[in-house]
This record gives C-alpha cells, sequence and structure tokens, in this order.
C-alpha cells in the first residue's frame, strides 16, 4: 500500500479556500491578508492551537531564477547563508534566540520556493518577527563564512548522492529541458556547487535582487489576533525596501520527438524506469491541467489496474508511483517504476504506454473518479490539524501564484472535472512528443 | 502571558488524558486519550512483540508477521479489495516493528468509521496468510536490505551496523527487517505459528485516541477479546558485551564520502531521574536536526565539513526523514549514539576525533552555568514540538505505558526541567558518559587506507578553501593529533555487501 504520490500533499491544498462561503463548507479557517506599501504581503490564520504558531517567510524564488550559467543550485545554497545573521544578530546570535525560543525552525528550497519556517509559542511571536525581519532586511556574511557554509552545500550534496532516485532526477531534467532552468535539480549540478565559494560577489547581488518584499509573503497560523500581529508587521517589515528584479527564465522550445537514455548508478539497485512527460503550468482555471493531478491515481495509483497489475498480481515491480507537481513553469509530469528484474524494463515501459492509451481512448469509470474526489476531501479535513500542516501546505500554492486564492479555484474546476476531461487530458499530455524516458541501472549486481 | 498558558494547557492535557488511561485501567488495558473536538479516531493496537522475539536463524520473522497483517489480503477480502476498500475513506492502517514492539496503527475520520473499523478488525483477527502476499513483501524487504539500506543510505546503513554490532549476540543484534539468510528461510507456516504464539488478546494493549466514545472503546475490547489466549514467554534485556577501549568496523564500499556512527550501552531509560539529565546534557551536545547542537557547531557550522552532526540517549530510527523523536521505538536497553552525517574521505578521521574531543570535554566538564541554562530553556519549549498530533499524542501514552510513566513522559519532561540543577546533570554526564570504550561504524570508500590511519592513530591535519580564524587554527591543531588508539583485533573490514547477511 505504499503508492507514493508526491501530487497528494499539494492535492489537499484543493481543498482550501479563502472564500468565506467555501471556507464554511471545507476550511475551518479564515485567512486575514494584507499588503504593505513595499508589496509585503502577509496573510493570517488564526486557529485553535493552544499556544503555538506557524511562521513562514516565503520567498517566490527557487532553483527556477537560476538562470546564470554555473549558478545552478544557488537558491538552496543562499537558504543556508539566510542563517549566518546580521550586525545586530550574528548568526551565532541568531541560533541561540532561536534555541532560547523552544522553536522548531528549518527552510527548504524547491523549484519556484524557499521557504523558512519556525514553529513556537505563540509569546514569542514578536521576537520571532523581530529576528525573521532583521535577516530578510539586513543579512551580512564575510567570505570566510561563505565558503564554509558553501563545505555544508558540498556535504548535502555527498549525503543525497547515494540515493538513485536524485542520480535519476539530475539526468531526467538534463536531458528533458534545452533552455529552462528546470534543466536542474534544486541541490545543483556537483560542477557549480563545488565552484560556489568563488561566488561571494553574485550571492550578495542574490540577496539584492530576490530578497526584496515584493517578493515574499509572510505566512502566519495558529495562535494569533490578526490586528495585533499585523501592527507587529508593520513595525518590523515596513522600511524595508521594495525592488525584486525577477530574473528573465528563458522559455522552452517545443519538444518535438521523445528522448531517452541510461543511466549508471554507482551501486546497487533495481532498474528504476522513469517515464516523464512535459506538462504545463499550474493553472487552477485550466480543466486539462487539473483532470491531469486527478488522472495520475486513477491511471498509476493503487486502484488502479496497473498497480494491481505489476505491484500486486504479477510482482514485478516493488514501487510504482507517480508526480503531477504543481509549478510556475511547465514541469515534467512523472510515472516511475522500480523493477524486480532488468529484462522486465521494456515490457513494463510498455505496459505504461498501454495504460495511458487506454485513457486517453475510454472515459474512466465515473464512480471511480466519485470516489478519488470523495479520498480528497477526507484528506484534506485529516491534515489541517496542526499549525505547521496547514501552512506547510499553502506555502507551495503561495509561491506559485502569491496567495492562497488559486487554492480554492482548483478546488472549484477539480469537482467540476469529468470523465471526458480525464480522457482529454491523457490526450493533451501523455504524448511521444511530450516523453523523455529515462532508465537508470546499478553498476554492480 | 496568555498564550503561554495555553502552551500548558496542552502539556496538562497529556497529562489528564494519560492519567485517565493510566487510572482506569493497568496492564494491558486499553490507553485512552479523548480529544473532544478531533474530528478523528486514531488507533494503536500494540502487540508486545518485536524482533527480539525473532527466532535465531528467521531474522526478521515479527516484522512480516506484521506486515502479512497490515500490508496483505485477510479471510473475508484480498489485498486488492481492501485496497480499493480503503481508497475513499482517505485512510489505512499501517504497522511499526521494533525491537520490542509491533504496533498495528491508523487513523480514520468519523464519517468514515463505519466502513474503516471492520477492516482493521479484519486485519487484525483473520490474516489469510498467503503465499502471495508472503512473496511479495519478503521480495520487498529483501531488496531494502540488499540494495537501499546497504547502497543508497549511507547514513542509516552505519547506525544499522552501530546498533548489530553493539548488540550482536544478544536479541537486539539484528535490524527489525531481519537479514538475508533470515529472510529467505522464513515459511508461511513460520509467519502462522509466530501469529498464533504472538497475537493473543493477553499480549495486546489497544490505544485509542480522538473523538471517539465509550461505546467504540467497549467494542473493541469485546472484538479484540476474539484473539486466542496466550501469554508469550517473556525474553530478558539484552546484556551487551562490555565494551573495552575503541572498537571499530569499517563498512567497505564505492562511496563518495564517509558516514560515522558511534556510541556505547547506556543503563539509562526515559522515566528515571538520570534519563532526563541526560536529555538535558544530550540536547546541548548534539539535538537532533538543530543548529544548537554543539557537534553541529563544531563540526559543521565552524568547519563546513558535513550537513550535520548529533548525538541521542534513545534509539531514533530515520533519523534523516524525521525532525522529532519517534513514538513506539521502546527498548529496555538503549545505547548513546553520535552521528556524523558524511564527511569528506580525507577528512574522515579528523571529524571522529573532533566528535570524541567534544565528548571528551563534555563527560570532564559537564555543561557550564549559561548551557545549562540555555538548553534548560530551549527543551521547556522545544518539548511542545515533539506531539502536536493526536496520534503522536497517543504514540507517547503508549510509550508510557511500556516505560511505565504514571504522569506521562512529557509531562514530566517539563516537571524534571524545573527541578534539575546543572549540577544533577554534570554528575548524572559522569555517572552514564563516557569517551574511552566505543564502538565505531564507519561506512567509506578506501576502507583499508582509513583502517591503517586509524590503527597508526598518526596526525590528521586539515585544510580548508578558506582562511579560518586563528582559534579554530589552533583547535584544529589539538583535533588533528587527539588520541584514538585502535587495537589491530578491534578493527575489522566488512564489504558491504556482507551486512545484514
Amino acid at each position: 500500500m505504499k503508492h507514493f504520490v508526491a501530487v497528494i500533499v499539494f492535492l489537499a491544498l484543493a481543498h482550501l479556500s479563502g472564500n468565506a462561503a467555501m471556507a464554511s463548507q471545507f476550511f475551518p479557517y479564515t485567512a486575514h491578508t494584507h499588503v504593505l506599501p513595499n508589496g509585503l504581503k502577509v496573510i493570517m490564520i488564526p486557529m485553535d492551537s493552544p499556544g503555538l504558531v506557524a511562521y513562514y517567510s516565503v520567498v517566490r524564488t527557487g532553483s527556477r531564477d537560476e538562470v546564470e550559467p554555473g549558478k545552478s543550485g544557488f537558491a538552496h545554497f543562499f537558504e543556508h547563508m539566510m542563517f549566518r545573521g546580521t550586525a545586530k544578530y550574528p548568526g551565532n546570535v541568531y541560533d541561540s534566540i532561536v534555541t532560547s525560543l523552544g522553536a522548531s525552525a528549518n527552510a527548504f528550497t524547491s523549484d519556484d520556493i524557499t521557504a523558512y519556517h519556525l514553529a513556537f509559542a505563540a509569546e514569542d511571536l514578536e521576537k520571532v518577527i523581530d529576528i525573521e525581519s532583521d535577516r530578510f532586511r539586513n543579512l551580512l556574511y564575510d567570505l570566510p563564512g561563505f565558503q564554509t557554509e558553501a563545505g555544508a552545500i558540498y556535504g548535502e550534496y555527498r549525503k543525497g548522492v547515494t540515493n538513485p532516485f536524485q542520480v535519476l532526477d539530475e539526468k531526467l531534467r538534463d536531458l528533458a529541458f534545452d533552455e529552462h532552468t528546470y534543466k536542474h535539480t534544486t541541490i545543483g549540478f556537483e560542477r557549480d556547487i563545488q565552484a560556489m565559494p568563488e561566488a561571494y560577489e553574485y550571492s550578495r547581488d542574490f540577496f539584492r535582487r530576490f530578497y526584496r518584499p515584493d517578493n515574499v509573503v509572510i505566512l502566519i497560523v495558529g495562535d494569533i489576533k490578526p490586528d495585533k500581529t499585523f501592527k507587529l508587521i508593520e513595525r518590523y517589515y515596513g522600511g524595508w525596501e521594495k525592488g525584486y528584479t525577477p530574473p528573465l527564465v528563458p522559455a522552452e522550445p517545443p519538444q518535438s520527438a521523445e528522448r531517452s537514455t541510461e543511466v549508471t548508478y554507482a551501486g546497487k539497485t533495481l532498474p528504476i524506469l522513469d517515464v516523464a512527460y512535459k506538462g504545463e503550468a499550474f493553472d487552477p482555471h485550466n480543466r486539462e491541467y487539473v483532470a491531469a493531478t486527478l488522472l495520475d491515481d486513477l491511471a498509476f495509483g493503487e486502484t488502479s489496474d496497473l498497480y494491481k497489475k505489476l505491484y500486486i498480481q504479477e510482482q514485478r515491480v516493488d514501487a510504482l508511483f507517480t508526480s503531477i507537481p504543481a509549478n510556475r513553469d511547465m514541469p515534467l509530469f512523472e510515472i516511475a517504476a522500480r523493477i524486480k528484474r532488468e529484462e522486465d524494463v521494456q515490457p513494463i515501459r510498455d505496459s505504461i504506454y498501454a495504460a495511458v492509451e487506454r485513457f486517453q481512448t475510454a472515459p474512466v469509470d465515473a464512480q471511480r473518479l466519485a470516489q478519488l474526489k470523495k479520498r480528497r476531501k477526507y484528506m484534506f479535513l485529516m491534515n489541517l490539524d496542526t499549525p505547521e500542516k496547514v501552512a506547510q501546505r499553502l506555502a507551495y500554492i503561495i509561491a506559485i501564484t502569491g496567495g492562497i486564492e488559486a487554492v480554492d479555484a482548483l478546488y472549484a474546476e477539480a469537482d467540476k472535472v469529468t470523465p471526458d476531461d480525464i480522457m482529454r487530458a491523457a490526450q493533451k499530455y501523455f504524448i511521444p512528443e511530450r516523453r523523455t524516458v529515462v532508465t537508470l541501472k546499478g553498476d554492480k549486481q | 502571558m496568555k498564550s503561554f498558558a495555553g502552551v500548558c494547557l496542552l502539556i496538562c492535557g497529556l497529562l489528564i488524558t494519560t492519567t485517565i488511561g493510566e487510572s482506569a485501567v493497568k496492564g494491558n488495558n486499553p490507553v485512552l486519550l479523548p480529544v473532544k473536538n478531533d474530528p478523528t479516531y486514531c488507533f494503536r493496537i500494540w502487540f508486545k512483540v518485536g524482533s527480539q522475539n525473532d527466532p535465531a536463524g528467521m531474522e526478521g520473522l515479527a516484522n512480516l508477521t506484521a506486515q502479512m497483517i497490515v500490508d496483505a489480503s485477510t479471510q473475508k477480502h484480498k489485498y486488492e479489495q481492501i485496497i480499493d476498500l480503503l481508497y475513499p475513506l482517505a485512510a489505512s492502517y499501517e504497522a511499526t516493528v521494533s525491537a520490542e514492539m509491533s504496533v498495528v496503527y491508523g487513523r480514520v475520520h468519523r464519517d468514515n468509521l463505519n466502513d474503516y473499523y471492520p477492516l482493521l478488525l479484519e486485519a487484525i483477527l483473520s490474516p489469510a496468510f498467503l503465499q502471495e502476499d508472503l512473496d511479495r513483501i519478503k521480495s520487498n524487504t529483501l531488496n531494502y536490505l540488499q540494495n537501499t539500506l546497504r547502497f543508497s543510505s549511507d547514513e542509516e546503513l552505519g547506525k544499522a551496523v552501530l546498533y548489530t554490532d553493539i548488540f550482536s549476540g544478544t536479541p537486539y543484534g539484528h535490524i527489525a527487517e531481519g537479514t538475508v539468510e533470515g529472510l529467505n528461510r522464513i515459511t508461511l507456516d513460520d509467519v502462522k505459528k509466530f501469529y498464533a504464539a504472538h497475537y493473543t488478546r493477553d499480549n495486546v494493549v489497544i490505544g485509542l485516541a480522538g473523538g471517539f466514545d465509550e461505546a467504540l472503546v467497549g467494542r473493541l475490547r469485546a472484538d479484540l477479546m476474539r484473539l486466542p489466549a496466550g501469554k508469550p514467554r517473556s525474553v530478558p534485556a539484552p546484556v551487551p558485551a562490555a565494551l573495552k577501549g575503541f572498537k571499530v568496523t569499517l563498512v567497505e564500499k564505492d562511496a563518495p564520502a564517509t558516514a560515522i556512527s558511534m556510541g556505547f550501552p547506556l543503563d539509562v531509560v526515559r522515566g528515571t531521574t538520570d534519563w532526563y539529565a541526560l536529555a538535558i546534557a544530550n540536547s546541548w551536545f548534539g539535538e537532533h536536526r538543530n543548529s544548537s547542537s554543539h557537534l553541529y557547531q563544531v563540526i559543521r557550522e565552524t568547519r563546513g565539513l558535513n550537513y550535520g552532526d548529533y548525538s541521542y540517549i534513545e534509539n531514533f530510527p530515520q533519523g534523516g526523514m524525521r525532525s522529532h523523536p519517534p513514538q513506539n521505538v521502546c527498548r529496555r536497553k538503549q545505547i548513546f549514539e553520535i552521528w556524523i552525517r558524511p564527511v569528506p574521505r580525507e577528512a574522515g578521521h579528523f571529524a571522529l576525533r573532533a566528535a570524541l574531543r567534544e565528548l571528551k570535554h563534555l563527560v570532564e566538564h559537564g555543561l557550564t552555568k549559561d548551557e545549562f541554562d540555555l538548553t534548560r530553556n530551549f527543551l521547556r519549549k522545544y518539548i511542545l514540538h515533539f506531539a502536536p498530533t493526536t496520534m503522536e499524542r497517543l504514540g507517547y501514552a503508549m510509550d508510557d505505558r511500556f516505560y511505565g510513566i504514571s504522569r506521562g513522559h512529557l509531562t514530566t519532561f517539563r516537571t524534571m526541567l524545573g527541578k534539575l540543577t546543572r549540577a544533577d546533570v554534570n554528575a548524572a554526564i559522569k555517572r552514564h558518559l563516557q569517551f574511552g570504550n566505543m564502538q565505531i561504524a564507519i561506512v567509506t570508500g578506501e576502507a583499508a587506507a582509513m583502517g591503517e590511519e586509524l590503527l597508526r592513530d598518526a596526525p590528521t591535519p586539515i585544510t580548508y578553501k578558506s582562511p579560518k580564524p586563528d582559534n579554530v587554527v589552533a583547535e584544529d591543531r589539538e583535533i588533528s593529533v587527539f588520541p584514538v588508539k585502535v587495537a589491530a583485533e578491534n578493527l575489522r573490514i566488512v564489504p558491504v555487501a556482507e551486512v545484514f547477511k
């Protein structure tokens, strides 16, 4: 029953709503949104969470924004640098404050987002706003500190590179994309990570360009009073100077034919097959896109014929999973299988194609579609029980769209999806001209 | 201060609910955690069996049996049908198996209880035990051991080797997933016999949390009474061999970096005063995935050698995947453990020395007043993050039953943070921690060369890509010659293909 669907976390979002009417039906919390004159947006969601608050600073910049050659991985690197401190609160002082608050703090980066998050006791809200606003406005680090952190990044790369899925993802993106920055993973190419210690000046420029109020959204969820909280936000962030400069992310030229390759993993693994299709940017009003987010579960999820055949009945794969991500630009829609015998790679690839074809030529059973909609509803209801979970689910959609309004639209659209829509999505996206296939095999068997 | 009161309420909530579970029932009676406004029901059905109960030569049997309950057919439904039935409920049930516990757990929205409950019960009371399910689960587990654990996460591999080395020759001497030979030997009949012996009504503890009512408690108790009677023989707590000096296992593999785990047996478990004293010391020294960790500051933050460095006084599986401690992995015997995330091969020996040197300093000098105060204040609030959900709180309540903590662990933790003094903490450090007798697991390339370096105990000077402050350079000189003398008979090199064999 371990069907890993990356998109599920996102799908839960589909049921959130900034609309009061929808909120009463699906989302038990009300969002209070304000925008400061400098462009900083703050979204506050009070919820019954005695004494606990989750605080997210969402920077709408991720590895997508790494447009300069040789600078892949920099958004993530910069996420690390944000912990190096300011003149007011040097890194060790920042750390000791977070420690004294007993906060659970961390950060993450992916294609379209860099997010900094803390969970803490409500009484510490002002202190958190103080230290977070300070580092976003006044980050200061020297060259040796910068170069030391580059070592930690390389350590993170080394930690991950033993994972065959990281090796596969690196190859897949590189092959599928020609121009767009989704060509590289968030951690970046190893050669670029090696060169990071030399990019101190670039890093300062990166901060000036992207860490601006008009590119950041503050999301606060939990035991808060919106009016009082907003006053604090105004006081601490009000003087932050706007000036975000969007990067010129190159458009990806149309793909004309299927691409495929094999990649070798330095270790022992079952072969992994990844069949990826160029998808489409997140658009909650695009019926075909929304239908694709349901198609993935219907065609390849654990109740699908393919999953039952390959995983349960014939036991030829030990994992089958999909990803229909929500991205600012066109991502890859992926179907991946870990296959028990090497000679099965081609037949299983053909089985995946056949499953796609079935969904292209015949509408899905309406009852299965209804069951999926029911499932999504309960997944939503059951996974919003802490401020951190609510904030985490909203952070991505904020990074992609700048707010949470799209969530409502997405939910409304998903509810309207019909079996014919599913068929049209299969016909639009899952075609050979959009396809890149990568097979990973271990070098030790 | 209102919100701080709210924080206290949350903690007190733990106390009240745990007290209900404890006072109303004893021994195998239910652990109940009512949360009125929670629209879900959380189940944790604990069977007092774990990998310590695996018969010799059948390592992995407890885990396989649990998976055959939660991830396979029942007498009423085929596995595929169960998946279909659970699907619209957005619910599932799974099992976690550790050395001493097997817990079947699941969560469902109240709207779907009537569809979910019979499936959960069926799984526990009438598993089908089909050969096809065993083949699938066994194959997946073998793939985990032979490929995933050996090759794709050197950190988890290092930790698994450390535990199996320390507890070698005891019932804790293998990981829950078992060994390749053990798994290959296990038949369907073995699973059936193991289930019959251990999944009995005398060996089960019900855990229930959320918006349930008394009727559901009664129903669940009555239903589980349908399990056969039988009290399995208890397994004595393991007695690991005493460590003398440094014992090193180098796992040789074609690795791009060097992952290090080390530790020694610890005679302290949760619920005792010394555990809470050590928890303060350990939090300062190596709080998991937290920049407050002193080891993290020394190895990662100051020197940039890796991604993180932490320490533990309790088993903490899958540390790379979680931020806070897991539940339901209780043990009567723990280890003190240091986890050094992968460092460049050339810095492996240096990082090992750096960590041991810091441990020596901790043992000899304890915490300063500032360190003690900071850590105590940190933990007072930080432990709130350990159990924000009803499911996690139920997990802690089950663990309280295991350790016999009537007031609840997190409540006791908070109380002890108010009571313990720096002197208490430093005395506990002296009583329980040391730096000279250590089991060390190193996953690395060039294992032979690294073994040679360790045997020679030769200096390991280090260079960086960027200049370091004078104090760091001076400290590096001391670290590079810090003695970690390993005797030849205490060092072994194991090819990765041989581990968990």
